[in-house]
């Protein structure tokens, strides 16, 4: 029954957008998070306590199994240096992160066990074959599955610790044009595929509740290097021979950094209808330094490439409310800043990034008691920064990101 | 206060962003066109075959269609510019006076080239001229603003025979005009632009220089220009463009001739490596040595044309009798002077060059002209930069900058030309005009 849930799951369609947060990071893993500003470490909503602060996970009463899936559409624009009036846009295809989390714990047990299986960091960016920094990219597909069982402890009423094992999978494709022409003028082309290896982490939180009215959490997520090994090279270069003798390579080898997070959230319930979160995260992208593709062989000549990334650690800060209108409705509305990790000279077409400033809705209805319907909207609109990408082999010009996405999750109770 | 308007605002538009605008991203500000001082109503191009669009070793209607004054005219368009009429070939004889191809690469890198002699716009009906088979004539010849003459010089451009000479000249002139011995400078300065791009004199060194410093006696403009008469002829031609005032324009000099991969391809190192031989030395003809000949040496170049010579069997009488030698790897068999371009024909031709450019700056800042030193450009990319992703360096084929002849650029590197020409213009003239996204040009085509 279990690997049967989970391979429904690896073959869903996990992906989601570079719009969505700061680097490659996803900020969508729990409807009722997502619409309100995707608050949730200091507070105590659902099973989706097991990503948002597994500490919390034991003060939910009731057993449950979650399936949320969110619809994101992100574009990106670019227009080049002035005096330059090039100007391009993304062709994204539509994202869907998932979530999916389940626990259980006899009733009056201070122990609850649970899974969850959730999107983390993924980024799919499409510029085309056409657009002046196909250079740099095409195209962009990067994706990380993490499954966490997770064990959650209710010390008392106001004090809870909760841990889970990250067990992170993962796949990368990456597509650039190569600046050789064949006697038709067709550009070559280099297409990077594999899957990352797995490899493991840990998600640990507490959560207290020193009063009814206030209660506070904090999580600490580590760092998971995706690492893939062997992954495929693939080429279309122009056939003569001294160019193809610069082209030999067909496995590559590369690591990607999935940062640690640090969360501290707070929750204040002035009221028993009424909850104020606010959650301040820091994510670790120092530990992003730089991009680097070894090969088996040379393409272009080289044996590797080595781009700079150098991100900073950033903050994110986060406010949301919810308040409950009657047994059957909860509404809720708020949003985030997320401060920018790229430091400016880096900027890439790949993670064109920059402060995103998010917005966010949602509401649940509980159809009956058992079954609850969470419904959420969240609006991401990252600044527009210019940058030369200078430092970091990127693509010089003036980026604009925005993203829509609307989310639905079914929670069954039992 | 206001901060805090446009903060609330912002935040307003933010919330409801989704309701009230489209999923697009949208740009805070519209891009910024400008023509600052200039009149681009009517655009006028003076120069040689890189203002033609002359590349591949020929003049074709690829090469027409991106020269770098039809992308100057494209940007220009975006700030009020006005229409720009090339003399093109026609479609049925697109590839014009014919060029050269790359047929194929060898596994040592050797290029395979191959003449294209379809489709040409060569007359068979009328007697070729001193500079080579006639062309088809432009028929809206009144009309024509890309002035680009492959071949001709600043000598050149005052000699009233020209039109007898040059078929590329001759097939912009009425016969009228031929038999009226209408000079160059007179089709130009008629013209009356409102602004234009004067890219002259290269010929006046690098034809001395292409010959491997060898005038040939039948052909007036195969020196280099005097200098007195460079000035004179230069000067009367600006004066005439810039019309007392009325006209504004750019003005471009002459690039140092072993800056282009016509003189720096082949060397001894590159021929060692070719062959496999890394003893062998080349020889040429050197009437100051002993027995004629002598090793090349740093600072002799041999021209890009001399490759398809070097190393053929030829029969060399010696007091032993006649044997085969292979050309240039043998003091008794050494390249001819017109196959190298030695260090002494180098310095000439670099004392030439500067005395020219510093004539053409001269006239540019006192007629208050935009100027791109375009010899500091070539000197300053020697070593090659990198643009989009794109490496870039004066090498053959190679570069992605020079075409197939090793002299004349290719469609990217006339662009990047065409943007370096915008870059200076804005400045000069206080304009913005856009620049264009040179990597929708090709390069060398690699089979």
């Amino acid at each position: 029954m279990k690997s049967k849930f989970l391979a429904f799951l690896g073959s869903a369609l996990l992906s989601a957008s570079i719009a969505t947060a700061g680097g490659y990071q996803v900020n969508l893993q729990g409807q009722k998070q997502i619409g309100m500003g995707h608050v949730g470490t200091g507070l105590v909503l659902d099973q989706s306590s097991i990503f948002f602060n597994p500490g919390a996970l034991a003060h939910l009463r009731q057993n449950g199994i979650q399936l949320g899936v969110s619809a994101l559409t992100s574009k990106i624009a670019y227009r080049s240096l002035s005096p330059g009036i090039s100007e391009a846009r993304t062709d994204n295809p539509m994202g869907t992160p998932f979530q999916a989390y389940a626990s259980y714990g006899a009733e009056e047990s201070p122990w609850r066990f649970g899974i969850g299986v959730y999107t983390p960091y993924g980024s799919t960016v499409n510029w085309g074959n056409y657009w002046q920094g196909r250079f740099g990219l095409n195209e962009l597909s990067l994706q990380a599955i993490y499954i966490q069982p997770t064990v959650s402890y209710r010390i008392s009423d106001r004090f809870g610790v909760g841990a889970g094992l990250i067990i992170s999978t993962g796949s990368v494709n990456l597509q650039r044009s190569i600046p050789l022409q064949n006697a038709f003028g067709e550009e070559g082309h280099i297409e990077l595929d594999g899957k990352s290896k797995t490899a493991l982490g840990f998600n640990v939180g507490v959560y207290a509740r020193p009063i009814d009215k206030l209660s506070l959490g904090l999580t600490y997520r580590s760092k998971v290097d995706a690492t893939v090994e062997a992954g495929d090279v693939t080429f279309r270069i122009p056939g003569a021979a001294p160019v193809a003798a610069q082209f030999t390579a067909t496995e590559f080898d590369a690591t990607l950094p999935l940062p640690d997070n640090i969360t501290l959230g707070i929750g204040f319930m002035p009221t028993e209808r009424l909850t104020i979160g606010a959650d301040i995260q820091r994510v670790g992208w120092g530990a992003y330094k730089a991009l680097r593709f070894d090969f088996n062989g040379i393409v272009g000549g080289q044996d590797h490439t080595e781009a700079q990334r150098n991100y900073k650690d950033s903050y994110i800060y986060r406010l949301g409310v919810q308040y409950k209108v009657n047994e059957m409705l909860t509404v809720r509305a708020g949003g985030y800043l997320d401060k920018t990790p790229v430091r400016s000279g880096y900027l890439t077409p790949e993670t064109p990034d920059a402060d995103s400033r998010s917005v966010s809705g949602g509401l649940t209805l509980a159809l009956s008691e058992k079954i609850d319907l969470d419904l959420s909207f969240s609006y991401i609109n990252k600044k527009e920064r210019t940058d030369l990408s200078d430092k970091s082999s990127g693509v010089p010009g003036t980026y604009k990101a925005v993203a829509y996405i609307p989310g639905l999750a079914v929670n069954y109770k039992f | 206060m206001k901060n805090i308007f446009h903060k609330i605002g912002a935040a307003l538009i933010l919330s409801s962003a989704f309701f009230f605008t489209g999923c697009e991203p949208e740009f805070e500000n519209d891009i910024t066109v400008s023509r600052g001082e200039l009149n681009l109503s009517k655009y006028v191009a003076v120069g040689n075959s890189l203002t033609a669009g002359f590349q591949d070793n020929g003049l074709y209607l690829e090469g027409q269609v991106y020269s770098y004054p039809n992308i100057l005219a494209n940007q220009f368009s975006f700030a009020g510019g006005g229409a720009f009429v090339q003399p093109y070939f026609s479609e049925a004889q697109s590839n014009g006076s014919g060029y050269i191809r790359l047929a194929g690469i060898s596994a040592t890198g050797s290029p395979t080239l191959a003449p294209v002699t379809t489709n040409l716009a060569v007359r068979t009906d009328a007697q070729p001229l001193p500079g080579g088979p006639r062309l088809t004539k432009f028929a809206d010849a009144a009309k024509v603003q890309n002035w680009g003459v492959p071949g001709i010089s600043v000598l050149s451009s005052a000699y009233n025979e020209y039109g007898n000479v040059n078929p590329y000249f001759e097939r912009l002139l009425t016969d009228a005009e031929v038999t009226a011995k209408t000079t160059y400078i007179q089709k130009v300065v008629a013209t009356q632009p409102t602004f234009f791009s004067l890219w002259l004199g290269n010929n006046d060194v690098l034809t001395y220089a292409t010959s491997g410093g060898v005038a040939v006696a039948s052909n007036p403009f195969s020196n280099m220009t005097p200098v007195a008469q460079f000035q004179a002829i230069y000067q009367q031609l600006a004066g005439g463009l810039v019309q007392g005032g009325k006209a504004k324009g750019i003005v471009m000099n002459i690039p140092d001739v072993t800056s282009v991969p016509f003189f720096t391809t082949v060397t001894q190192a590159s021929v060692r490596r070719s062959t496999g031989n890394d003893q062998l030395v080349i020889y040429i003809r050197d009437e100051a040595a002993p027995n004629g000949a002598r090793p090349i040496a740093d600072g002799d170049y041999i021209l890009l044309t001399t490759q398809a010579n070097l190393g053929r069997q030829d029969d060399v009488t010696l007091p032993s009798g006649t044997v085969k030698i292979p050309h240039g790897f043998h003091p008794a068999n050494p390249l001819n002077d017109n196959e190298v371009l030695d260090k002494v024909e180098v310095a000439e031709i670099k004392t030439r060059t500067s005395e020219l450019n510093a004539i053409i700056e001269q006239t540019a800042k006192s007629a208050n002209l935009a100027f791109f030193d375009v010899h500091a450009y070539f000197n300053n990319i020697k070593s090659g930069f990198s643009m989009s992703g794109i490496n870039y360096s004066p090498a053959f084929i190679t570069g992605n900058l020079f075409s197939l002849d090793g002299v004349h650029l290719t469609p990217r590197g006339y662009a990047i030309i065409a943007n370096e020409m915008i870059t200076r213009i804005n400045a000069h003239y206080k304009a913005t005009i856009p620049t264009i996204d040179v990597t929708q040009f090709r390069a060398v085509l690699i089979p």
